[in-house]
């Protein structure tokens, strides 16, 4: 085979898997702008002209509040889950004490524990500390998170030159000094590829919120969308645009994201 | 390997490490421990609980906790997704690889996708399209001409589970994909190009170099993978019940309850159709116990056969 045939039928190949892959979300799309009763009459192909008033209907019940939850939820799970993740792993790389290996391969272990465990007693938990009231409850779990422990360890094992550490160290720089202004610049990759995770992850966690949530003010994102077939069970049209809104901002993360995100994981620990 | 040896200060590491241990044992260590004496009660979580003991872990054991049936269903979508997953992922990582196609970082994003997508809209999504009445799919085979009247892709339990698969597929593979991309950029290139000077075909090089040295890359997908299917939640349970969720009792696990999931049915055990919360958490413990089994298994099969 030729150089340029190669070329021409790997990329046909990719071309075809990647139809397979939008063709969901473009029919998903294009339905958000008919009218509802188009939908069961029509194969509807190109967009139609009723975004507006299906815009209308969502904004109506409150979307930007729901909104507006996802993202404290989403931000403050991110920021917490890996400043606290750097902490323990900048502790497990560089640093000795006693029954490291012990704690280390416990936190392997709770990595393997499906998170639906703990979750009737957490419910219990949340309800006797008055929290459920609260966004809370979708916050705390992810603070501790295994996953990220695991992953900050083995980029700053194998990223931040113990060398450095150590002459800053010498120098009299603080142990807080050293990990915000030696460790945190080295490893800017693990962190972009953990909070794009985590991001992620918080802000499809549906499970959680369906539990303990039961004021529609706190609802999430995912809460949210299944809500709106609720108040617009005849509305099909309207709920499919609220489902496109709902799923735009992390598509949006990835599309800036996607890059660092995979270049982040290619450092990484998938080495093995 | 270490900056502390030198130094007098022995709390600093564990003042690192305090915020996880610290937050781990209040939100995820403390519930862990709870729910297995909830699971050894009988508890509605209002009233009193009664001790029973094992009796909950018995109940598994009976057709009518669903149990064994869950986690055959679970374990059946795991069984026929993920290795479709793998090579879908596989070949199209090695693809984008090759330099061969164009638009590589586009094509990229398109295939992961389906994966950041929230799973619960991801269920309401492939709900309208197989729709029996309004459903994008049904309308076009009655266009074509294939089907003379729309197939009830939903109601019916050997249909409600193909659409599942289908739909497992198409959000999984862009998954696999990064990984196996992240994979190929850690394969060496002298290795390549040392078997091309031999002479060794294209297909010859992938499945004796590049595929063994992404075992690593395979293993850990295939236990996430693992770990992950055990928890399918979202995508069956809006496939199935659609946007009203929950409203009808009926429609539990889809038709015949063929698509019960493990979590789906400790949901329904302890907040759905029922709130027995000490039934719901030996469920939860039952499916850890799985959990580990599996995980187990594959790390000992891998390790024997690394050997």
């Amino acid at each position: 085979m030729s150089p340029a045939l190669k070329k021409t039928l790997a990329t046909l190949a990719i071309a075809v898997l990647s139809i397979f892959s939008l063709l969901p979300f473009y029919i998903m799309t294009i339905m958000g702008t008919y009218q509802n009763e188009d939908l069961f009459t029509k194969i509807v192909l190109v967009p139609g002209s009723y975004l507006l008033e299906n815009l209308k209907t969502v904004a109506a019940s409150r979307f930007d509040l729901v909104y507006l939850n996802s993202l404290i939820v989403s931000l403050s799970s991110t920021v917490l889950s890996v400043f606290v993740s750097a902490c323990a792993g900048f502790a497990f790389a560089k640093h000795e004490f006693k029954h490291k290996n012990k704690i280390f391969s416990f936190v392997l272990l709770t990595m393997m524990i499906p998170g639906q465990l703990g979750i009737v007693a957490y419910v219990i938990e949340m309800r006797y500390l008055q929290l459920s009231g609260t966004l809370l409850p979708l916050i705390l779990p992810w603070v501790a998170n295994a996953f990220g422990v695991y992953w900050m360890t083995q980029f700053i094992r194998s990223a931040v030159p113990t060398e450095v550490l150590e002459s800053a160290k010498i120098d009299g720089c603080s142990d807080i000094g050293i990990f915000f202004r030696m460790v945190i610049p080295f490893i800017y990759p693990a962190i972009t590829t953990l909070s794009l995770l985590v991001f992620l992850w918080s802000w499809n966690n549906y499970l959680l919120p369906l539990i303990i949530i039961n004021k529609p003010e706190l609802y999430t994102i995912p809460l949210g969308i299944t809500s709106l077939g609720d108040a617009y069970r005849t509305d099909l049209a309207a709920q499919i645009l609220g489902l496109t809104l709902g799923t735009l901002p992390v598509l949006v993360l990835f599309a800036f994201g996607s890059k660092s995100f995979i270049r982040g994981l290619t450092a990484g620990s998938v080495k093995g | 390997m270490s900056i502390m040896n030198a130094a007098k200060k022995r709390w600093v590491p564990y003042a690192f490490l305090s915020p996880y241990l610290l937050f781990y044992l209040a939100f995820g260590l403390f519930p862990i421990v709870f729910s297995f004496y909830v699971s050894l009660t009988s508890w509605d979580g209002i009233g009193d609980k009664t001790f029973v003991g094992l009796d909950n872990y018995k109940f598994l054991f009976n057709p009518d906790s669903y149990f064994f049936k869950s986690v055959g269903n679970t374990l059946l979508f795991v069984v026929l997704t993920l290795p479709v997953q793998i090579a879908l992922g596989l070949v199209i990582a090695t693809l984008l690889y090759s330099r061969w196609v164009k638009w590589r970082g586009l094509f990229q994003l398109i295939n992961f996708l389906p994966y950041i997508v929230t799973p619960v809209a991801v269920g309401l999504m492939f709900n309208l399209l197989f729709d029996w009445q309004a459903g994008f799919v049904n309308k076009v085979l009655l266009k074509l001409g294939l089907v003379d009247e729309g197939i009830y892709w939903l109601g019916e339990p050997l249909y409600a589970r193909m659409v599942i698969v289908l739909m497992l597929i198409w959000k999984g593979f862009g998954y696999t994909m990064v990984f196996y991309l992240a994979g190929l950029a850690n394969v060496p290139k002298d290795l390549h190009e040392a078997a091309q000077v031999d002479g060794a075909s294209g297909l010859r090089t992938f499945f004796s170099i590049t595929l063994p040295l992404l075992k690593p890359v395979t293993v850990f997908i295939v236990i996430t993978g693992i770990i992950g299917g055990f928890q399918l939640l979202e995508e069956p349970m809006l496939l199935l019940t659609g946007s009203g969720m929950g409203s009808s009792v009926a429609v539990i696990g889809g038709p015949e309850r063929c698509c019960l999931t493990t979590v789906w049915n400790m949901y329904d055990t302890a907040y759905g159709s029922t709130t027995r919360y000490g039934l719901g958490a030996a469920i939860a413990y039952g499916l850890c116990v799985i959990i580990a089994v599996f995980s187990f298994v594959g790390a000992r099969f891998y390790r024997g056969d690394s050997e």
